[in-house]
C-alpha cells in the first residue's frame, strides 16, 4: 500500500525523551524512512532550516526553545509538514490552539503503530496534491462532478456537501482498499484528526443516507473496526 | 457618569455629611443666637445687687447729702471700678463735682434694669432710680455682673470644641458604616489564605445591599468555587491513585510470575490502555470543571449521530444495532458542540449497555419542548436507588453490586454531565421501572 516515494521519505524526529526518541528512530527506520534524530528544539529547527525533509515529527514542549514558536519561525521559510506530538492533553480546544501551523497533532501517550498511520496519510497528502486534478468520471452509475461537489444518479443530484464529495470521492478512487481516519481527515476534510472527533462519522453516515435515498445500492460504504472506512460492491 | 443605584454607599456617605454641614451650621447660628438671646437679661441676682447700690446711694443722700453722694461714689469704685453717677430728676449731679459735658451726652444711652444688655462686646450703663424722688443712679454694668462674662467659653466650646467632637463622632460612623465589614472581610480572607477554605463572610455583610454587600458576596462565591474546585481535584487526585494503583498491581503480578512473553504482552497493552483511558478522561473531568470552556455549537442532527454511536458501541459490545433502536422524530436537530454530545451521548450509551441484561435494550426517544429538545436514554437493567439518583455523576462512584457490570471507573457520567452542561443543557437520571433513564435537555435549532 505505501509506495516507494513515502517509504524513502525523509523524517526529521524532535523528541527530548532519549528513549522515546531511540524506539521513534528504530521503528520508523523500520518502516522504511530515512530518519534524522535531534534531541534539541534549536539544534532540530536548524536542521529543519537548513535540510530538506518531507516530514517534521516535533514536541511541543522541548528544552532549548518552545515547540510553537520553533513552529512559526520554520513556517515562515518552509512549508515541510510537521506532525506536534505532546502530552499536553487531548481536549478539543486545546489542539485547535496548539495545532495551528501544524499539519496533525498526536497526544501522548500514543502507540507506533498510530504513529505510523499519521505519518503515512501526512506523506499521501502531499504526494497527492502535487498530482494533477482529475476530471469528472463516472463508474458503476455515480457520476462525479468535481466542479458542483456532487454525484449524480441516474440523472438526480444526491445533494452532498462539499466535505462529504471530498470524502466519497476520496473512497471510490480507492475502492476495497480501507482508508485510515487520520488520512481521510488530512486529505478530505483537511485538518489533523483527534480521538474525540465525530465529524467524519457523521459525513459518512449522511452519504450513507443519501445514497440510500437516491436509490443507489451497487456500493457501499463499510466501517472498518478501528481503522477507518472502505467503499465495497454491494453483496462483496 | 452612571448614578449607583439606590442602595449605593454613594448615598448614605451624602447623607451623613449632609447631616454633619447642617449640625456644625445650625451649631454657629442658631446655638449662637440662643446663646446671645439667653444672656441678653440681668439675671435676678444681678438686678438685686445694682438696687442694692442704688439704696446705698439714696440713703448716703439722703443722711448727709453731697458729701454722701461723693463717698458713695467713691466706695463704689474702689469696689468695681466702673463709671457711675448719682443725677436728679434734671440730669443734676447730686455729687459735689458737676458733670462734665461729655458725660452728660452719655445720660441719654442708658438701660433700665429690665432692658437687655445691647450688642456683645458693648459696656451697658443702667439706671437705677431711687425708691421716693426722681433722682437715680447711673452706672457701667461692672465685668464681673455682665450675663456674658461667661460667653467667651461658651463660645470655645460650641464653635471649637465641640465641632471637633462632632467630627469624631462621624467618623466613627463612617468607620463602622465602612471599615467594620472591611475588617471581616481581611480576617476571612487571611482565614482563606492560610487555607481554612470554608471561610465565609457570612450573612452580617453578604445581606447588606450597598457596595460592601456585592464585594461580600463576590467573595463568599469566589470562596465557595475555590473550596468546590479544591475538594473536587483532592477527591478526584486521591480517587485517581487509587483506581491507578489496580492496574499497577496487576501488571507488577504479571511481571513477577507470567511466562508466556506473548500472554504478558497483551496484558501490558490492556493495562496500558485502561490506564490511559483513566488518565485522559479525569483530565478531560479537570478541564471541563476548572477552565468551564465555551465549545464552538453548531447543528447535530441526533438521528444521525445516534447512528454513529451504535454502530460504534455494536462493534465494541458486538451488540447488534437493532437493540439500540432510536425513536426519536427524523427532524431532531439540536444546536449543541458535535463531539462533546457524541461524547457525552456515547458515554450514556455505554453505561446503559454495561447495565444491560441478557438481551436488553436500551433506547433513545425525545420530543420537543418549545425551544428545547427532551431526550431520553432507557435500559431494561434494575436502575438505582432514589437516593442514589444524583450520585451517579460524581466522579469514581461505585455503587453498590445491585447493579451488574464494575469495570467502569465512573467518569463516564460525570463527564456526560460536565458536557451537557457546558453546551447549555442539563443532564439528569430517572428510574423507568424497570431500568435507569437519562433524560437530557437540548437547545432546538
Amino acid at each position: 500500500m505505501m509506495t516507494s516515494a513515502i517509504a524513502s521519505a525523509r523524517i526529521l524526529a524532535v523528541e527530548d525523551d532519549p528513549l522515546l526518541a531511540s524506539h521513534l528512530q528504530s521503528h520508523l527506520a523500520g518502516c522504511g524512512f530515512d530518519v534524522t534524530l535531534s534531541h534539541d528544539g534549536s539544534e532540530g529547527l536548524q536542521l529543519a532550516e537548513s535540510e530538506d525533509f518531507d516530514l517534521i515529527l516535533m514536541d511541543i514542549l522541548l528544552p532549548g526553545t518552545n515547540g510553537l514558536e520553533a513552529l512559526q519561525r520554520l513556517r515562515r521559510q518552509r512549508s515541510v509538514p510537521v506532525l506536534l506530538m505532546s502530552a499536553l492533553g487531548d481536549e478539543q480546544n486545546r489542539i485547535a490552539g496548539f495545532s495551528q501551523g501544524a499539519d496533525d497533532y498526536l497526544p501522548k501517550p500514543f502507540s507506533l503503530g498510530e504513529l505510523s498511520v499519521r505519518v503515512e496519510a501526512i506523506l499521501r497528502r502531499v504526494a497527492y496534491e502535487r498530482r494533477d486534478p482529475q476530471p469528472s468520471t463516472e463508474g458503476n452509475g455515480l457520476l462525479f462532478d468535481e466542479g458542483r461537489s456532487d454525484v449524480a444518479f441516474r440523472d438526480q443530484w444526491v445533494g452532498l456537501t462539499p466535505s462529504e464529495y471530498r470524502v466519497l470521492e476520496l473512497l471510490w478512487r480507492h475502492r476495497d482498499e480501507a482508508l485510515s481516519k487520520p488520512f481521510l481527515y488530512q486529505q478530505a476534510l483537511r485538518r489533523a484528526y483527534a480521538q474525540h472527533d465525530r465529524s467524519l462519522d457523521m459525513h459518512v453516515s449522511h452519504i450513507r443516507r443519501k445514497l440510500q435515498a437516491a436509490g443507489y445500492e451497487a456500493t457501499r460504504v463499510d466501517t472498518v473496526w478501528g481503522k477507518g472506512y472502505v467503499l465495497v460492491q454491494a453483496g462483496a | 457618569m452612571n448614578l449607583p443605584g439606590r442602595h449605593s454607599l454613594l448615598w448614605r456617605l451624602a447623607g451623613v455629611l449632609a447631616l454633619f454641614c447642617l449640625l456644625l451650621v445650625s451649631l454657629y447660628v442658631d446655638v449662637g443666637r440662643m446663646l446671645v438671646e439667653a444672656t441678653s437679661y440681668l439675671s435676678e441676682s444681678t438686678r438685686q445687687t445694682l438696687k442694692g447700690y442704688a439704696q446705698e446711694a439714696e440713703t448716703s443722700w439722703r443722711e448727709r447729702g453731697r458729701s454722701g453722694v461723693d463717698a458713695f461714689l467713691q466706695g463704689l469704685h474702689e469696689r468695681e471700678q466702673v463709671w457711675a453717677v448719682v443725677v436728679d430728676g434734671h440730669k443734676t449731679s447730686l455729687s459735689s463735682q458737676p458733670l462734665p459735658a461729655e458725660e452728660v451726652e452719655r445720660l441719654d444711652f442708658v438701660r433700665r434694669l429690665d432692658f437687655p444688655v445691647g450688642r456683645p462686646g458693648s459696656t451697658p450703663t443702667y439706671s437705677i432710680p431711687f425708691n421716693d424722688s426722681d433722682a437715680r443712679l447711673l452706672m457701667e454694668l461692672p465685668q464681673r455682673l455682665s450675663p456674658r462674662r461667661y460667653n467667651e467659653f461658651w463660645e470655645l466650646l460650641l464653635q471649637r470644641i465641640f465641632p471637633a467632637f462632632l467630627a469624631i463622632a462621624l467618623a466613627l460612623l463612617l468607620y463602622r458604616l465602612l471599615i467594620a465589614p472591611l475588617a471581616i472581610l481581611r480576617r476571612q480572607a487571611a482565614a482563606l489564605s492560610a487555607g481554612d477554605l470554608s471561610a465565609r463572610l457570612g450573612p452580617q455583610v453578604t445581606r447588606r445591599k450597598d457596595e460592601l454587600g456585592e464585594l461580600a458576596r463576590t467573595f463568599d462565591h469566589m470562596a465557595e468555587r475555590l473550596d468546590h474546585t479544591v475538594a473536587f481535584q483532592r477527591q478526584l487526585l486521591r480517587n485517581l491513585s487509587h483506581e491507578l494503583r489496580t492496574p499497577l498491581a496487576r501488571l507488577r503480578v504479571a511481571g513477577d510470575s507470567e511466562q508466556d512473553i506473548e500472554a504478558l504482552r497483551q496484558r501490558l497493552a490492556r493495562e496500558v490502555e485502561e490506564m490511559e483511558k483513566l488518565v485522559g478522561d479525569a483530565l478531560e473531568l479537570v478541564w471541563l470543571d476548572t477552565e468551564r470552556p465555551s465549545l464552538p455549537m453548531e447543528e447535530v442532527d441526533i438521528v444521525r449521530l445516534w447512528d454513529v454511536l451504535r454502530e460504534n458501541a455494536g462493534f465494541e459490545t458486538g451488540w447488534p444495532v437493532e437493540r439500540m433502536p432510536c425513536e426519536l422524530p427524523a427532524d431532531c436537530r439540536v444546536l449543541g458542540n458535535l463531539n462533546g454530545l457524541a461524547q457525552a451521548l456515547e458515554n450514556i450509551l455505554r453505561n446503559a449497555i454495561r447495565h444491560s441484561p441478557e438481551g436488553g435494550v436500551v433506547r433513545l426517544a425525545g420530543r420537543r419542548e418549545g425551544g428545547q429538545w427532551l431526550l431520553w436514554i432507557e435500559d431494561q437493567g434494575t436502575g438505582v436507588a432514589e437516593s442514589e439518583l444524583e450520585n451517579i455523576f460524581r466522579p469514581f462512584t461505585r455503587l453498590s453490586t445491585a447493579r451488574p457490570g464494575g469495570d467502569g471507573f465512573g467518569l463516564g457520567l460525570a463527564i456526560a454531565r460536565s458536557m451537557i452542561a457546558t453546551q447549555g443543557g442539563r443532564l439528569w437520571a430517572e428510574n423507568a421501572w424497570p431500568g435507569l433513564r437519562l433524560k437530557l435537555h437540548l437547545q432546538s435549532v
